[in-house]
């Protein structure tokens, strides 16, 4: 009797039928960045390409996989929250949609950081330094809010330089204390050493609640920041808005595409 | 001529890592899956186990305060490892039931764990939870034959839980174990409880043991009952406390 009981338990569970999927995607997540193309922004018919398909491929599967952690780890209960499911099979039904989780995240992370890598962007995204992105992310704010001249931003504003350095050494903790938890259904791991992983995946999930509900309401609810919302579905934001919000950045675009529009012959160029 | 040294791009890098990172799981796999024996599941047996006599029960519910006394440091039945529940329609004595881990000789519980966190002690063979390595997947408490379930789902610290014959009792200054002290034991006030570290032969009831003593029958009660010491067969392990009844 107990092992057909076991059997079941067996198969339903995905972390142990199918574990080795987790550690599978990050490297399929590399070999899609090294397949893909990406495509620099540009100017045309008054639209400013502001994010590419794999910008956008990256950026849904890494949130989904963010939001479907999130709900399912909360429902599963960690710290102080209390689980709000009870029971084996509720139990086994939200790990699995953990696991799904885990692999849209994992896929969309690798998948971000080997393409940041590829294309030599990661440096947009760092604060130039603390202090100047902090006056600036003020500035922005209380251009916002008092309708007074927004500062020449460039691709990304000072708060989300600020940001995401933080981000990303959330994510980082996520994926090393998540991928302890994986490993510990195949080889024996302390439980000193599992303790310590299971509280900082407990204590980061917070963090990463905060950093997903500011990034919702910064990202998606306010009203300045739809068009974005929109160019992560269509690629594309207007020219005006590049104009009003990102002046920096379309001092640089204009440059950019003032070069490509210019003739290449002898004369021009010794002129 | 000049030398041109052979330098790796970073798109040839990230192809090298995640093909060599692919191959090695997908090949891992497959080696796992047709050159790797199926595991063997193989445990000690228990180095003890509790005994329960419900007819001398009295359903006070001591034991289960001190269990959870001594190993949370908070008196809550629900976090006890022994449970006595009780049917106020059912006739003596299957008005209450002691309801207490078997240590059974194949743990189904230690099995089902995918991650080593329900395991036998290797000193003592008693069966016991490593709280900070389970994931909370309940699959043990599912597993164990037994209804109600003997293994627990600690819902105040969310992980299983599991008699370990006082093994591990933070809040107890006694030694447990299967060579110690029992805290249920020691609490009882009908001596219903006790211990052995001789294999009791189990069946689907799991195992009835006669805990009454001669004043019993003075008082026309049986005293004969199932389980008697004839139904253990293996002998004393070395170091263990004797069978206490």
């Amino acid at each position: 009797m107990g092992d057909v009981v076991l059997l079941g338990v067996r198969d339903i569970l995905w972390f142990d039928t199918a574990g080795w999927l987790v550690w599978l995607m990050p490297f399929l997540g590399v070999l899609a960045a090294v397949a893909s193309r990406r495509r620099d922004p540009f100017i045309e018919d008054g639209r400013v390409l502001r994010h590419d398909r794999p910008a956008m491929l990256s950026h849904w599967t890494h949130g989904v996989g963010t939001v479907v952690l999130l709900a399912s780890g909360v429902a599963l209960g960690f710290l102080f929250v209390p689980a709000l499911v009870a029971g084996e099979e509720p139990t086994w039904h939200v790990m699995n949609v953990h696991f799904a989780g885990v692999l849209a995240f994992l896929f969309g992370t690798f998948y971000y950081g080997a393409n940041t890598l590829l294309s030599g962007r990661l440096k947009e995204h760092l604060p130039h330094s603390l202090k100047g992105s902090l006056q600036d992310a003020v500035a922005h704010y209380r251009a916002v809010f008092t309708e007074s001249e927004f500062p020449g931003e460039g691709k990304y504003f000072a708060s989300e330089h600020l940001s995401y350095p933080m981000a990303a050494i959330g994510t980082l903790f996520m994926i090393v204390t998540g991928l302890f938890k994986v490993a510990a259904h195949s080889i024996d791991i302390p439980g000193s050493l599992m303790g310590v992983m299971t509280l900082t995946h407990d204590v980061v999930t917070i963090i990463m609640a905060l950093f997903l509900l500011a990034h919702v309401i910064m990202g998606a609810l306010v009203p300045w920041s739809w068009p974005l919302l929109r160019s992560m579905f269509t690629g594309f934001v207007s020219e005006d808005y590049v104009k009003h919000h990102h002046a920096g950045w379309y001092k640089q675009l204009t440059a950019k595409k003032s070069e490509t529009d210019a003739p290449a012959s002898p004369d021009v160029q010794e002129g | 001529m000049a030398d041109e040294a052979k330098t790796v791009s970073r798109r040839e890098f990230l192809t090298g890592i995640g093909g060599a990172g692919a191959g090695l799981v997908l090949g891992g796999l497959l080696v796992k899956g047709i050159f790797l024996p199926p595991e063997v599941f193989a445990v000690p047996a228990s180095g003890g186990f509790l005994l329960v006599d419900t007819k001398k029960c009295a359903g006070c519910d001591t034991c289960m305060l001190s269990c959870s006394m001594v190993h949370y440091g908070r008196v809550n039945p629900s976090l006890s490892r022994i449970q006595i529940t009780k049917n106020p329609f059912g006739k003596f004595p299957y008005d209450m039931e002691q309801v207490q881990c078997r240590q059974c000789p194949y743990p189904a519980c230690v099995d089902a764990c995918p991650t080593g966190a329900n395991h036998a002690d290797p000193d003592t063979g008693v069966r016991m939870v490593d709280a900070d390595k389970c994931v909370g997947c309940e699959r043990c408490v599912n597993a164990c034959p037994f209804t109600p379930s003997r293994m627990q789902w600690n819902f105040e610290d969310r992980h299983a839980q599991k008699c370990d014959l006082c093994a591990d009792t933070p809040y107890w200054n006694k030694e447990g174990g299967a060579g110690g002290s029992q805290a249920c034991i020691e609490s009882c006030p009908m001596r219903a409880i006790s211990f052995t570290n001789l294999t009791p032969i189990q069946d689907d009831y799991g195992y009835r043991v006669n805990l009454r003593n001669e004043h019993w029958g003075w008082l026309s009660l049986d005293t004969t009952d199932f389980g008697q010491e004839s139904e253990f067969t293996l002998p004393t392990m070395p170091g263990a406390a004797a069978a206490s009844h």
